[in-house]
């Protein structure tokens, strides 16, 4: 647990960072600080490392002030984050990894196998440990820099915009990954970014700074969205949040309509004469449409039941519905479960019938 | 070898102590230094200047002061050794301090955040990481040791100048030449080791991207 207790940081040129910052980032989630730049989260953040020293009040980490003590040994129990990854250009990727168990007075050989251990669980394979940084692209740097960061065994990890120098493909890759792997490790993270769809996707709680470190709104995602505290917090959260919020949305009450079904490479026209049929391969996972004029067409994107993993809600959200439906090229979308096999139809009609009379409780 | 009546090998020994010895003690003076200058802005201010001032004085004047501040005996290699410890010292400390800029904040920054204490950080990460710029400024360093040891022979200290200053007085051009071309030769020779060492300590420098 990180507890802010009225920390204020005014720089020695005058300048306020923060103001009086009073939150707490709950043990085993992901505590997301977000605002435009100058709103203090990165000085926030770094109060709890000590690389900035407050000017006011106190940072608790697990009930401890941070300002007792040594603050290079405060750190070696604190994983860190940086944005472009921060690698060590000199040292390969396995020694980078390393740093931490070494510092923590590791013999080097079993830093070294602790830290192959790790990259193994961000998902880098052994040929990647023995290349320089400067070998790998921007995403397998960053991945290393979370590796290094929890080679440690920290219960705590600060992460300063991690994932903001990669291009949104890789950085949504990276997200997922981020999921992944707090789902099994279940840290104590402070996640620092500039961007409300990071904050959104990855927050358990999302705090909302303002210029100087004043706390707009401090709660889980799906209440910022529904509910945003005054003007600045929804004119961060942006014009889209409407439809952004329906991914937090569970698609329970949502029937799914029988589809008619063929087997990929039968030859025959449509199981139905007019309608749209969907072919399943041998696993019963979709393939394609087939046309009522007898062509094949692309799948859109399907509806996932289920949540992503067995831990999450066990339907999928209004938004992955929502999704299926617009962008099926039948006029209605292809339901799959957790392992991809067919499931149903879901017919928009059905989707914007949940969305009519407000669907959050 | 013997050759114009002196052993050259002893005169290349002499002159190769006479001029590594000093470039290694000016590195070890000017890192502290360049380290403060990189530092602290106020520092800079002064000491990039006043090391640049110091390399303006000529180097026979400083030879022959440096027995009356120091109170070395006035023919003592030390004098020479002093002089060159002293152009080091004025050429690196800007290398130094240049070379700590080079290194990029968020690597510091991140040596920091992973607990490093300032030595560790200074030796394990920033040092290494300068060697790239620092090994520039060595090598100008060590090629102005290598021909200002010579001037050391003006006062009788032994170094291939001696060969300069004998074939001078003797009106034999050979032995002059013979003293410059060894001077340039060694200087050259310890030129490649540097740039070898540096190439040696850096071999992420080369690595490509994409392998």
């Amino acid at each position: 647990m990180i507890e802010f207790r009225d920390v204020g940081k005014r720089f020695a040129d005058g300048t306020v960072g923060l103001e009086s910052l009073s939150l707490t980032a709950r043990e085993g989630e992901i505590t997301v600080l977000v605002g435009p730049s100058g709103c203090g989260k990165t000085t926030s953040l770094r109060t709890v490392n000590r690389m900035v020293e407050p000017t006011s009040g106190s940072v608790l980490l697990q009930g401890r002030d941070v300002a007792e003590g040594d603050p290079a040994l405060l750190r070696r129990g604190i994983g860190y984050v940086i944005q472009q990854a921060g690698l060590f250009p000199h040292r390969r990727v396995l020694d980078n990894v390393a740093t931490v168990p070494v510092l923590q007075g590791l013999p080097r050989k079993e830093a070294r196998a602790r830290a192959a251990e790790v990259l193994e669980r961000v998902g880098l394979d052994e040929a990647m440990a023995q290349r320089w940084p400067a070998q790998l692209s921007g995403g397998q740097q960053q991945r290393v820099g979370v590796a290094r960061a929890l080679a440690g065994d920290a219960p705590v990890l600060l992460m300063d915009e991690p994932f903001s120098a990669v291009d949104p493909v890789v950085r949504v890759e990276l997200q997922d990954e981020l999921l992944r792997l707090q789902a099994d490790l279940g840290k104590t993270i402070l996640f620092v970014t500039h961007d409300i769809d990071e904050a959104i996707r990855l927050g358990d709680r999302v705090a909302v700074l303002r210029v100087g470190g004043r706390l707009a709104q401090f709660a889980p995602p799906d209440e910022l969205l529904a509910h945003p505290a005054d003007e600045f917090v929804s004119g961060f959260v942006g014009r889209d949040r409407g439809y952004r919020r329906l991914g937090f949305v569970p698609a329970t009450a949502l029937k799914l309509t029988e589809l008619p079904t063929r087997a990929n490479g039968d030859t025959a026209g449509p199981a139905v004469p007019g309608e749209w049929t969907v072919l399943l391969d041998g696993a019963e996972r979709p393939a394609a449409w087939l046309g009522p004029d007898g062509a094949r067409h692309e799948l859109g994107s399907v509806y996932v039941t289920e949540g992503a993993d067995a831990a999450s809600e066990a339907a999928g959200t209004l938004r992955g519905a929502l999704d299926a439906a617009l962008s099926s090229p039948a006029g209605r979308g292809v339901a799959v479960d957790r392992e991809g096999r067919f499931r149903g139809g879901v017919a928009p009609d059905d989707v914007l019938a949940l969305l009519r009379p407000d669907p959050v409780p | 070898m013997r050759a114009f009546g002196y052993d050259i090998g002893e005169l290349v020994v002499a002159h190769v102590l006479l001029a590594l010895v000093p470039v290694l003690v000016g590195l070890v003076i000017a890192l502290p230094l360049g380290w403060w200058a990189h530092r602290s802005p106020g520092a800079r201010r002064v000491l990039v200047p006043l090391s640049g001032a110091l390399y303006t004085i000529p180097s026979l004047a400083l030879i022959v002061f440096i027995p009356i501040l120091v109170g070395t005996p006035i023919l003592s290699p030390l004098n020479v050794g002093l002089t060159l410890v002293i152009y080091t010292v004025a050429l690196l400390v800007r290398s130094v301090a240049e070379a700590l800029d080079a290194v990029p904040v968020t690597v510091t920054t991140a040596a920091v955040a992973v607990g490093y204490q300032p030595s560790g950080l200074f030796f394990g990460v920033q040092l290494p990481l300068a060697v790239p710029v620092l090994t520039a400024g060595i090598r100008v360093a060590s090629v102005s040791a290598f021909s200002l040891v010579t001037v050391g022979a003006l006062v009788g200290v032994q170094s291939l100048g001696t060969l300069m200053t004998d074939g001078f007085q003797q009106a034999y051009p050979a032995m002059v030449a013979a003293g410059i071309i060894g001077s340039i030769v060694l200087a050259f020779v310890f030129d490649a080791l540097w740039l070898a060492l540096g190439r040696a300590l850096t071999p992420w420098v080369r690595a490509r991207t994409g392998v």
